[in-house]
């Protein structure tokens, strides 16, 4: 009866859009992620919140390419992605974005844009035209001969988020994508991301800090501290949840809320 | 046809550059003509040839970024196939030539594929020390003809079988054809997938792994790309010098004089090889014939050489072109 619920549970598992299970990752003795399990289902839009150096990017790198967990598996749609390279899992399906985003001279926006729609095409003319259709679902037609040193920090980060989209990702992985925006910016972005899920029926997942953002856009939150997974569940659950205000919300918020 | 239409069109440049294109083009055209003397031939020659090997490290150098010092090795693969294939089984040079870029292109493969997996300054000293190991090999391989180096046949009449002429004005035109190939090629290249990508990869690696880039595979097509260009260029330099021994075509001074001819006139743009090859040419032969031949001065025009690559990567790394177009932009 054992052996016949755990082909249950991977059955049950393979199904999943994405599933991350028992990742760990030890930089030399420091453990960025520690036994971390999750899974998301296509369509949801999850966030990722925890404090600073709790592993929230590493598992992202792990996920994505960039690191090679030490053990653990991650599966999307049904294959195992784990330890496959960051174009590999780009071209399988996964776009992200970056926390910061290097301040290149190099090339123009709708040429950056341009890039990421080679991903899918070899003709110039195709990708310049994807790319002309994305710049324009995120609003950025009137800067697309512009260089992203010459941007302000809010559009850069819509470019970064152009890029991904670009690549015709079903699944978007956001770092940070709202950090240093005001308040109306941040308003724009969470309308923007509801849109990309639900007309372009992309699975976001998302690393943020902002509470106000995560809470309100996020169907489920992740916690991590300290690289353990200390919470998972409903924002409306998270923010009452004593270990999360313990490790990082803090009473404040709590009460404030 | 896609492709060919691409090479041809410069419709994406200002009226200044096309204009300057084609009176370029006119005076390259009408040179033999103006009754310039064998020496400005000889110089204008190797001002074609430095811009056609300017161009080709340009691909991997300029917009893949990647600071590449040993394309000498692939001048003396080209210059040798040509030389041995001829001395050994008169094989025509429009055999060789294609066997010299094959024979880079497989060598490129093997020596890129182990050398990308280095980045930033190691890889730049490790692409010095393979063109150096491999000119150590030449100059000890007797089959080769060792330090001697390979002396060409010598033909009575000249033929456009072995690319023998008496006179310098075929060479030039030999060449500028050549060039013209390079140019058109370069033209479509900066347009290509491939061009984009690497230079996403020059701008920001990470970046260009998450938009489904293969960075590895890039960087080796760029370098073999580039090689295949140095290398029909060492094949001119075969049926042209008539004679060729691993200094005159696999010295480290000649790979870091491709590097800068590209990197002086402006890396990542398509005339930056040809304004580098402009300035350096007549420089380097004034150097070489007036400075070099004085005593105590031997060497000197390489520490030029180190003194302009300092100044341009620290001052201005988009080079001479880099320059003319802020002016360009201040004049808006």
């Amino acid at each position: 009866m054992g052996d016949y619920s755990t082909v249950q549970e991977k059955g049950a598992l393979a199904v999943s859009f994405l599933t991350v299970e028992n990742i760990v990752k030890d930089f030399g003795g420091l453990i960025a992620n520690n036994d971390i399990s999750f899974t998301i289902e296509e369509g949801d839009i999850i966030g990722l919140i925890g404090p600073n150096g709790a592993g929230k990017t590493t598992l992202f790198n792990c996920i994505v390419g960039y690191h090679r967990p030490d053990s653990g598996k991650i599966t999307f749609k049904g294959k195992d992605i784990t330890g496959l390279k960051p174009f590999e899992t780009n071209r399988g399906g996964i776009g992200r974005t970056f926390q910061i985003m290097k301040v290149t001279t190099g090339m123009t926006v709708l040429e950056n844009v341009m890039v990421g729609a080679f991903c899918r095409t070899n003709d110039r003319n195709t990708a310049r035209g994807e790319a002309l259709d994305v710049l324009s679902y995120l609003g950025l037609d009137a800067v697309k001969d512009y260089y992203i040193n010459e941007l302000p920090i809010a559009i850069q980060r819509k470019v970064g988020l152009a890029r991904a989209l670009a690549t015709k990702p079903v699944l978007l992985m956001l770092d940070e994508v709202a950090s240093g925006l005001n308040p109306k910016e941040i308003e724009e972005i969470v309308e923007l991301l509801r849109r990309v899920n639900s007309v372009k029926k992309i699975t976001i997942f998302l690393i943020e800090h902002i509470m106000e953002m995560v809470m309100k856009i996020s169907q489920r939150i992740v916690v991590l501290d300290y690289g353990e997974k200390i919470a998972e569940g409903l924002p409306a659950d998270i923010v009452k949840n004593e270990n999360v205000i313990k490790a990082y919300l803090g009473e404040k918020y709590a009460k404030g809320l | 046809m896609e492709k060919l239409k691409d090479a041809l069109d410069f419709s994406d440049f200002s009226k200044a550059e096309r204009i300057g294109l084609i009176i370029f083009s006119i005076f390259l055209l009408v040179f033999p003509w103006l009754g310039a003397g064998s020496f400005t031939t000889t110089v204008m020659i190797q001002f074609l040839l430095f811009s056609l090997f300017g161009m080709g490290w340009n691909t991997i150098g300029g917009y893949g970024g990647q600071v590449e010092l040993g394309k000498a090795q692939y001048v003396g693969i080209g210059a040798y196939t040509v030389a041995l294939m001829m001395v050994w089984w008169k094989i025509p040079f429009w055999i060789s030539m294609p066997v010299g870029i094959l024979i880079a292109i497989g060598y490129s493969f093997i020596i890129g594929y182990p050398l990308f997996r280095l980045k930033g300054h190691y890889f730049a000293i490790a692409t010095i020390c393979t063109s150096l190991v491999l000119k150590d090999i030449f100059d000890n391989w007797s089959l080769v003809g060792a330090a001697k180096g390979v002396e060409l046949p010598i033909h009575d009449h000249p033929d456009f079988v072995y690319m023998q002429f008496k006179s310098d004005t075929y060479y030039y035109y030999f060449i500028m054809v050549l060039f013209y190939i390079g140019l058109f090629y370069m033209n479509w290249f900066r347009k290509s997938k491939l061009g984009y990508q690497l230079r996403m990869i020059k701008d920001d690696e990470d970046a260009a792994e998450s938009l489904g880039i293969d960075i590895r595979w890039c960087k080796i097509k760029a370098y073999s790309i580039a090689s295949a260009f140095v290398a029909v260029g060492g094949g001119f330099m075969a049926v042209y010098n008539l004679y060729i021994d691993p200094t005159s075509v696999m010295e480290l001074s000649l790979s870091i004089k491709i590097a800068l001819m590209a990197m002086l006139g402006g890396a990542a743009s398509l005339w930056g090889p040809i304004i580098g090859a402009a300035f350096l040419v007549p420089l380097d032969r004034f150097l070489g014939s007036w400075l070099g031949g004085q005593k105590g001065l031997t060497g000197i025009d390489f520490m030029i050489y180190a003194a302009l690559i300092m100044i341009v990567s620290a001052y201005q790394p988009r080079g001479i072109w880099g320059i003319i177009q802020q002016f360009r932009k201040r004049g808006h």
